[in-house]
């Protein structure tokens, strides 16, 4: 390195490094350029992040609605099993067999006005 | 230094040309992908990573006018099996056998098949379905189908009808109103990922598909079950062959109740005979016998040809009319027209039938509504068989005058006698109060319905004065009557045509019973009819007494008070005090630690005290006050005993 130095004149070295030095407008074209790709690059990023959490949220959802599903199935169920243990059928049965129940006798049942 | 810039400008020429080559290369095969193949691979990856899910049609519920649910939808889990894709068929089939309680060669035989796709077992109980699910075996799968479930079981089963494996009503109300209660099918594209998982990115709106409307009924439950209950007792009672029961409120034309009999379980509609499924209250029709009088009796009453207390000579039950012999059940000489109508002399009405004429008559049958539909919202109904009157003969005039020659659907009749309760008007009669959408919007709501006015006001008023002495002493329908109650009412015993030797057949008869309760201000109208009893025929003895019963409890239900005081069960003699308090204990036995304490007549509160007191173990049978124990007061007692207390009052 100290060889190739000794060999280069002042003059020729100088104008080497101007033309290697940017002038500022291309500095700033380079600092802009920089800035756009990483502003390409962020956005980009922030796509495919928002994208994540659009799937993220999808799978959330379809677990969701799944347990929703399974809710209102089960809620279905249990209307079913309420009205068919509450049918007069079963009731009347019940009344009869298990607390000795019977149909009110004449003059028992009294009808407020 | 010009040497090495020439030899930078070089590589990066060089370099320059390989970035252009690899551009060009990524961007020709860029166009090729998106533009010469674009639509092929787009529907190629389309059907990798989204799915279309069908949404089956969630149908309505159906409920009475008090909100009881009688039919109610869930999801049930089919098990089907692909069995190309099944490599252990022995293993597969046994497991599946054994899990959904199949033969195991039926199964076999399934997974054998050159099909693509096979059921192996519709509809699975949920517990059935987890244990499937658990095998998780490869090409079998489960599938989600809408059930229907009718938690009342056989309760209004013919009326209420049934609904197909693909949600499609077949009979009754779920046919009429399928439209409205059926719902849609519908589907939604979903993604999917590698897993076959579904990921819902576009939300859950496509989901959801709006369910079908719910249907409220103007039946009773209550009132609905206890006709279905009496009329199977009087049909075993009286070994008969079928039977209808009909409640209706006569102002109104809501039908309360609509019993049949044999009884028809929509949960197993697959499993029951044609027979049972009939709604024979309007899709049969039967020629009515002595009820039909009621009509003939509004036809002379209305036009003021006959006056209640003209006598008409019932030739002591023997009387040629028409080139035919028309008898009475027992023989009578002068009646009044009243007393005709109590006893329901067929001479009588006979005798009054050609006073009327039978273009009269033929007229007031049709404004009754006979040989035409009711317009009841039920389907199946059917008009009944009318004949013109220009076809009748002399003898057509006096069957048609005691319900012969006439057959009417059980609907007929009873509209037409809750248009002698409610002051004249023929109603429509509906089953459907209102159909109303998963918004809460009223999509169809049926209201009270006057057909036409048939007879005046005083007419039905002095009508249903003569069916109340029907059932008083000496008529033919006393055992319909309700204490505390007067009730109007006519009875009636038809003979059956005969369809295979033409006439009627010697033995086979079908007893009714119409009426109203109360007959001064009617809440309800009623018709029982049994069809071919055999232990005995007569409608009085095998339909009234259903009748009665049936209204009582409906009036209970409805809560209409006696017209008359009912007196409280009576006391035994020495005492004022009712039944229950009449038992009160006779020696004072508290704290008695020898003999089993007594409980006699203490209030239930009274007892539960008593008990803790003296820490004994009781069983509560009933409510009110203790009218009987076991063991007795003052017999031998253990501590670990438990005393069983009879409640009362």
């Amino acid at each position: 390195m100290a060889a190739a130095v000794s060999v280069q004149t002042p003059k020729s070295a100088g104008a080497e490094r101007a033309r290697l030095r940017r002038s500022p407008k291309s500095r700033w074209r380079l600092v802009a350029g920089v800035l756009l790709g990483m502003g390409v690059i962020g956005a980009v990023l922030v796509h495919v992040w928002l994208r994540l959490q659009v799937v993220q949220m999808g799978y959330v959802l379809s677990t969701t609605s799944k347990l929703q599903s399974r809710l209102e199935q089960e809620n279905r169920e249990l209307k079913i099993e309420f009205a068919t243990l509450t049918s007069p059928d079963r009731l009347e049965a019940q009344a009869r067999q298990r607390l000795g129940l019977a149909a009110p006798e004449k003059g028992q049942v009294i009808v407020l006005p | 230094m010009r040497r090495s810039l020439q030899r930078n400008r070089g590589r990066l020429a060089t370099a320059k040309i390989i970035f252009l080559g690899i551009f060009l290369a990524v961007g020709g095969r860029a166009f090729q992908l998106q533009i010469l193949q674009g639509e092929k691979l787009m529907r190629l990856g389309q059907r990798q990573h989204l799915k279309e899910w069908i949404v089956l049609p969630k149908r309505g519920a159906l409920f009475d006018r008090t909100g009881e649910p009688l039919a109610l939808s869930m999801e049930s889990q089919s098990v089907y099996a692909r069995p190309h894709r099944i490599q252990d068929v022995d293993n597969v089939s046994q497991n599946l056998a054994q899990n959904l309680n199949l033969r195991v060669s039926d199964v076999r035989q399934k997974l054998t098949s050159e099909k693509p796709f096979v059921w192996i077992k519709r509809q699975v109980a949920p517990a059935e379905g987890e244990k499937i699910q658990a095998l998780n075996l490869d090409g079998v799968g489960m599938f989600y189908e809408p059930n229907r479930n009718y938690p009342q079981g056989q309760l209004a089963g013919q009326l209420i009808g049934f609904v197909g494996r693909d949600s499609e009503g077949l009979e009754g109300l779920e046919l009429k109103y399928n439209d409205y209660i059926r719902g849609e099918t519908g589907s939604s594209v979903t993604e999917r990922d590698a897993l076959g998982r579904r990921v819902l990115v576009q939300g859950v709106e496509g989901l959801q598909i709006p369910p079908g409307s719910d249907m409220q009924l103007t039946l009773d439950t209550s009132i609905q079950h206890l006709a279905e209950k009496e009329l199977e007792t009087s049909i075993l009672k009286y070994r008969a062959k079928a039977g209808v029961a009909i409640v209706v409120e006569p102002y109104t034309g809501e039908v309360l109740a609509l019993a049949n009999y044999p009884s028809f379980n929509p949960n197993n509609y697959s499993t029951q005979t044609a027979e049972q499924r009939r709604n024979r209250a309007v899709t049969d029709s039967f020629e009515p016998g002595s009820t039909f009088k009621t009509i003939l009796a509004a036809t002379a009453l209305e036009e003021e040809i006959v006056g209640r207390e003209d006598l008409f000579y019932c030739e002591m039950g023997k009387y040629h009319y028409g080139g035919k012999i028309i008898h009475d059940t027992h023989p009578n000489g002068w009646l009044s027209f009243a007393k005709i109508l109590q006893v329901s002399s067929n001479i009588g009405f006979t005798k009054i039938a050609e006073k009327v004429k039978k273009e009269r008559y033929f007229k007031y049958i049709e404004k009754f509504g006979f040989g035409k539909l009711t317009g009841i919202d039920v389907p199946g109904e059917v008009p009944g068989l009318l004949r013109r009157v220009e076809t009748w003969s002399p003898i057509d005039l006096a069957t048609h005058a005691f319900g012969q020659g006439i057959s009417v659907t059980p609907m007929q009749m009873v509209m037409a006698y809750a248009a002698v309760a409610n002051g004249g008007f023929l109603m429509r009669p509906y089953v459907t109060r209102r159909v109303v959408s998963p918004r809460g919007e009223v999509l169809l709501e049926n209201q009270p319905h006057v057909v036409r006015r048939v007879i005046s006001e005083k007419t039905a008023k002095l009508l249903a004065s003569m069916l109340q002495d029907v059932t008083s002493e000496g008529g033919t329908g006393t055992m319909a009557n309700i204490e505390g109650f007067d009730v109007a009412g006519k009875t009636g015993t038809a003979q059956k045509a005969d369809p295979v030797h033409g006439g009627y057949a010697a033995k086979k008869r079908v007893g009714s019973f119409v009426g109203f309760v109360p007959a001064n201000d009617p809440r309800l109208v009623a018709l029982v009819m049994i069809d071919e009893p055999e232990v005995n025929v007569y409608g009085g003895v095998v339909a009234a007494p259903v009748f009665r019963n049936i209204a009582q409890g409906a009036l209970r239900r409805l809560a209409v008070a006696p017209e008359k005081t009912l007196p409280l069960p009576t006391a035994p003699k020495g005492t004022d005090l009712p039944a229950w308090r009449a038992v009160k204990r006779t020696a004072p036995t508290d704290g008695a630690v020898d003999g089993v304490p007594d409980f006699l007549g203490l209030s239930l509160r009274e007892a539960l005290e008593k008990a803790q007191t003296m820490k004994v173990k009781l069983r509560l049978q009933g409510n009110g006050y203790v009218v009987k124990q076991a063991p007795a007061a003052g017999g031998r007692w253990n501590d670990d005993e438990v005393l069983v207390l009879n409640l009362q009052g």
